[in-house]
């Protein structure tokens, strides 16, 4: 026994001091600061996005932040960031758009409210909608990397001006159209209420009101559901079952003037057509104003659960900031929130980027309520039974309004 | 069914030494009411917990709104605010600290505690400070949930807010109004010694002991008589698990009144540090602390004293609450008690013994199964009994339990028929149109694979048919690109202007349907797109089947002098029964949950006329963020489908054994 005593005392000391070197030896390696971020982009938005992140870590050096990019495929995305963040298992920064905002913040532990963050010089760099597409509550939870917003497309070949007026835009189209043919004036995915709502936010409509009520049944709602219905019945300038496949076929094989869509839609123009982007057109009918799209927004959100949130807030101000955003307009090709890179001498240069940008002075940002998803459903059967004729404007939207009102008593009770 | 089976398999085992019945109930009784009172005591432990936590955060509360009134106070008077906080701190022993934040100028306006700041204040919130953006993000969320509340007339959001600190007590947060609005956050911390309560487990066990005891006594001369002991042990656990359940109840009673009048010990302290060195302040206006989360009086405290009224009311839901759990709970313990008193667990060990290298085997299988497949199958069941929404995803399960709700509003929902502007319609959200549309679908999609892929296996199985083998292949290719691509394809073959099937009808002078605006025309369209996906299985079963079917049987038949279409009734198709009516089976439970074809290809139109169950199921969980609802629904799904693989499953065999 006492032969075992001192062998004892050293094993307790080599174990404490394993102990101690195994506590210290952690802390000494990763004072290292490491971000985790996660996106969605492929191609050239990737690669541009890659390059922000590396200038990021160089600039960061001095304070030992590395920041790690992780590209998850899109259709899981949503989920995949619903599921784990809140547990904690999640990145320190994710971008994602703006429509699922209001049911995280709802939910809890997802996203960071950052206006503490906030100051003015960061507040000014923005284009205003694309701040509040972000902004929940009267609390911003991110900030807007880019934008992405309908506007008029139209083929140079068949429109030599584009329109800037509803009157102008239907006598266009009419020259254009010949049904028989398979030839239309304008085309546009019109039973999809995303590609609606230009039309419904240009006569003041909106499908919440201020107090976050459902309003789908309102007048002005009414009103630019007729004008759809004259486009389709009386001037008979559109197709039917307006599929996005469909559109973009028409519009490929020079079947089809003049489009409204984003720029997802410029990857699927064949070469061989030469196009232009204008603003959309003023409607005569609703006083001149112009049609309003809903703007969507990407924003780079913190996480909740994050341990670095004061790092992933220097990463999301740098990739929104000048550097970050000018590679990802002038590489990405993304239409940037950040105002002042339109003024840059390469993207000043780009049509594309600065048709987008003066589109979106006349666009709403989309509603970013949880309730929001409750109301799509309702609002497609409304569009369907309408430009099918079966039910007028006003009992459609008045049967959208109470299916709406009805899931979101459900949702809340 | 598992027994079944069991007893099926390899020798029967002999009979286990059985213990007298009177020992065999004596031990299921200690079980039972044992697993009872430790269930229903440590629940009822956690209970009365959380009625001494209710307390400590009630007082909290209450000095919480004391110190608002003081800011305002304060505030009004054009007063400092910093030392009128710090004195208040300093005066009461359960308040620990307590900051105010001014959300516009983003200031900290008071600190007062042991952790207080050096700092001259008001000073300006800093970055670098982890607990000032947490201080400020705690007022912006208190702001934005007085502003919903505001905005959409009712209280869903809490305006206190609650959170344990780091050591022991809690952290609370109010907001402070400013010109009319939310401008600025109190914070308080603080911790009140939780009373010590009796331990419920010396009555736990005399209840146990009692039962055991009693049973001896009153069975050992009983003891012949099994079916006696039976009811008599039944009677002595439930009358020991009801006992201590109403003890248990007591005493939740009792915590609850000490709690309350703790509460009321902090309102009237709160009151004498409030009115130091001001005109003293009246017992029933320092009631009007007293608020719950939402900030509404709760009226339990009235002029210095817990109201016995008030008191009783609140009681009584909670009563209720617990008599409901501990019931399930005594429920759960007297089924093992059952299992273990009637001999079913013995007879269990003895069999996991005897054939131990069997179940070694299936080990791995069964945890695979027991993680992949029954728990998230219980979990969904389970959750079919919550009202789970997005916005209470945070809240635990019994929180949010609702019983049989669910199923309540999915089933007793007879609105098929809707009335409007003189003319009805049917009401296409009903679930029992669904349900209609759902078996409908099913069973033309079923008889349209069957027959076709019948019918070409037939084909195919002509002697000498030449290429048979490139047929094969073209056949079977439906099934082997992959069915949304298909959907798609067919989705748009059905366009009304561009799609070929309406180009072919102009062709042939028709005028062009548009095929997704009646029920009948869009249902005709994913039967279509469906029958063509479900036939290449079907034959390839068929095949296999006829290809088995000795030819002699035919030579006998043609002997006979059958004709062909006798041939074919008598001999052909019984043969192929055997093979055909699993794949019938299979194909109904695939069909019935075919999800992709009518999502992709008729998306429910017109109006949701074709949408099937469990379409309707992932709409209600991912558009309308129900999750309890559409589990009940998924559930009802399951049920459905569970009755007709019974039902079939009888049918079969039945007809097997003429």
């Amino acid at each position: 026994m006492p032969l075992k005593t001192p062998s004892l005392k050293t094993l307790k000391t080599a174990l404490l001091t394993a102990l101690c070197a195994g506590l210290l030896a952690p802390s000494a390696l990763f004072a290292q600061t490491e971000l985790v971020i996660w996106h969605a982009y492929r191609g050239a938005e990737k690669d541009a996005f890659e390059k922000v992140v590396a200038e990021f870590n160089t600039v960061m050096k001095a304070k030992k932040v590395t920041a790690k990019t992780l590209a998850v495929p899109y259709d899981a995305y949503a989920d995949k960031i619903s599921a784990a963040v809140p547990r904690g298992k999640g990145p320190d920064v994710f971008i994602y758009a703006q429509d699922r905002l209001g049911g995280w913040v709802e939910a809890g532990k997802t996203v960071e409210p950052i206006d503490f963050f906030l100051d003015d010089a960061t507040e000014k760099r923005f284009i205003p909608s694309t701040m509040d597409a972000l902004t929940y509550q009267g609390t911003l939870y991110g900030l807007p990397v880019n934008f992405k917003v309908v506007t008029m497309i139209y083929n140079k070949k068949l429109v030599q001006k584009p329109p800037t007026t509803s009157g102008e835009l239907v006598a266009t189209a009419k020259k254009l159209t010949d049904a028989a043919a398979g030839r239309f004036g304008l085309a546009y995915a019109y039973t999809d209420f995303y590609y609606h709502a230009a039309l419904m936010n240009a006569f003041g409509g909106g499908v919440f009101d201020a107090s976050r009520q459902p309003v789908m049944n309102q007048s002005a709602n009414v009103k630019s559901f007729e004008l759809l219905l004259k486009w389709l019945d009386q001037d008979k300038i559109l197709p039917a079952e307006p599929s996005v496949a469909l559109i973009t076929n028409l519009f490929n094989e020079g079947r089809a003037g003049i489009v409204f869509s984003g720029p997802w839609f410029l990857g699927e123009i064949k070469d061989s057509i030469d196009y232009g982007l204008a603003p959309m057109p003023k409607l005569d009918e609703a006083g001149g104003a112009p049609l309003k799209p809903w703007v969507t927004v990407e924003g780079a959100f913190i996480a909740e659960p994050s341990q670095h949130k004061d790092e992933a807030w220097e990463f999301i101000s740098f990739l929104t900031g000048d550097r970050g955003a000018r590679i990802m307009a002038v590489e990405g090709r993304q239409t940037v929130a950040n105002k002042k890179i339109y003024d840059d001498p390469a993207v000043q240069k780009d049509p594309i980027l600065q048709a987008f940008r003066k589109q979106v002075e006349s666009a709403v940002p989309m509603p970013n309520y949880a309730e929001m998803t409750m109301m799509w459903s309702p609002a497609t059967t409304a569009m369907n039974t309408v430009v099918k004729g079966t039910a007028s404007p006003k009992a459609a939207l008045d049967r959208a309004e109470e299916e709406v009102a009805e899931r979101i008593k459900n949702l809340r009770k | 069914m598992s027994q079944h089976i069991l007893a099926s398999d390899g020798p029967p085992a002999p009979a286990p030494t059985a213990p007298s019945g009177f020992r065999q109930l004596l031990l299921g009784l200690l079980v039972g009411v044992g697993v009872g009172v430790v269930l229903i005591g440590w629940l009822g432990s956690a209970g009365r917990g959380a009625t001494v936590r209710g307390a400590e955060r009630q007082s909290g509360i209450v000095h919480l709104s004391a110190l608002v009134d003081l800011v305002h106070e304060a505030q009004a008077a054009g007063e400092e605010v910093g030392p009128r906080v710090a004195a208040y701190v300093a005066a009461s022993d359960e308040v620990k600290s307590a900051r105010v934040v001014d959300l516009k100028a983003r200031q900290l306006v008071a600190d007062a505690g042991a952790d207080a700041t050096t700092e001259p204040l008001p000073m300006r919130l800093q970055r670098q400070d982890p607990n000032h953006k947490a201080w400020y993000d705690l007022g912006q969320g208190l702001r934005a949930a007085v502003e919903a509340n505001t905005e959409e007339g009712r209280l869903w959001k809490e305006e206190i807010d609650v959170e344990p600190a780091a050591g022991d007590g809690m952290v609370l947060a109010a907001p402070l109004t400013m010109d009319g609005e939310v401008g600025g956050v109190v914070i308080v911390e603080v911790a009140v010694p939780a009373p010590a309560l009796s331990s419920p487990w010396p009555m736990a066990l005399a209840f146990l002991g009692g039962a055991l005891v009693l049973f001896a006594l009153v069975g050992w001369p009983l003891r012949g008589r099994r079916r006696v002991l039976q009811w008599l042990a039944l009677a002595v656990a439930v009358a020991a698990l009801a006992g201590f359940t109403v003890t248990m109840l007591g005493l939740l009673g009792a915590d609850r009144a000490t709690a309350e009048e703790a509460v009321a010990a902090q309102v009237a302290h709160a009151q004498q540090i409030f009115s130091r060195g001001a005109p003293e302040l009246p017992p029933a206006d320092a009631a009007r602390w007293d608020v719950d989360r939402f900030r509404q009086p709760r009226g339990m405290i009235q002029a210095g004293h817990v109201d016995a009224k008030h008191l009783a009311e609140a009681l009584a839901p909670v009563k209720a609450r617990f008599t409901k759990v501990f019931g399930a709970l005594g429920l759960l313990a007297l089924l093992l008690g059952a299992f273990f008193g009637l001999g079913g667990a013995q007879r269990l060990g003895h069999t996991l013994v005897r054939y131990r290298e069997a179940y070694l085997f299936v080990l791995p299988a069964m945890l695979g199964m027991l993680f992949l497949v029954f728990f998230p199958f219980l979990y969904g069941i389970t959750l079919s009994f919550t009202s789970q929404t997005i916005y209470n995803l945070d809240e635990p399960i019994y929180d949010i339990w609702v019983g049989i709700d669910n199923y309540v509003d999915i089933l007793s929902d007879f609105d098929l028929v809707t009335r409007s502007e003189g003319e009805s319609t049917w009401n296409y959200q009903n679930f029992y149109w669904t349900l209609g549309f759902t078996i409908i679908w099913t069973v033309t999609n079923v008889t349209i694979g069957v027959s076709v892929g019948l019918f070409l296996a037939l084909i195919l199985n002509t002697k000498g048919l030449a290429f048979r083998p490139l047929y094969r292949v073209l056949l079977i290719l439906p099934w082997a690109v992959p069915n949304y691509i298909t959907a798609l394809i067919w989705k748009g073959m059905f366009h009304q202007q561009f799609g070929v099937i309406n180009q072919v009808i102009q062709i042939f002078g028709g005028s062009p349907v548009a095929w997704f605006d009646s029920p009948l025309t869009s249902f005709a369209t994913v039967l279509a797109t469906n029958g063509w996906l479900s036939f290449p299985f079907m034959m390839v079963v068929s095949l296999g089947a006829l290809q088995s079917i000795p030819s002699d049987l035919y030579e006998a038949a043609r002997v006979d002098g059958a004709s062909r279409w006798q041939q074919f009734r008598l001999v052909t198709l019984p043969s192929l029964k055997p093979a055909l009516v699993p794949a019938v089976i299979l194909s109904v439970v695939w069909t019935f949950n075919m999800f992709n074809i009518i999502y992709l290809v008729s998306e429910g139109q017109p109006g949701g006329a074709t949408e099937i169950l469990i379409t309707d199921a992932y709409k209600i969980a991912f558009e309308q963020y129900r999750y309890g609802y559409a589990a009940a629904y998924a559930t009802v799904i399951f049920v459905i489908l569970l009755i007709y693989g019974t039902w079939q499953n009888r049918v079969t065999r039945a007809s097997e054994g003429v």
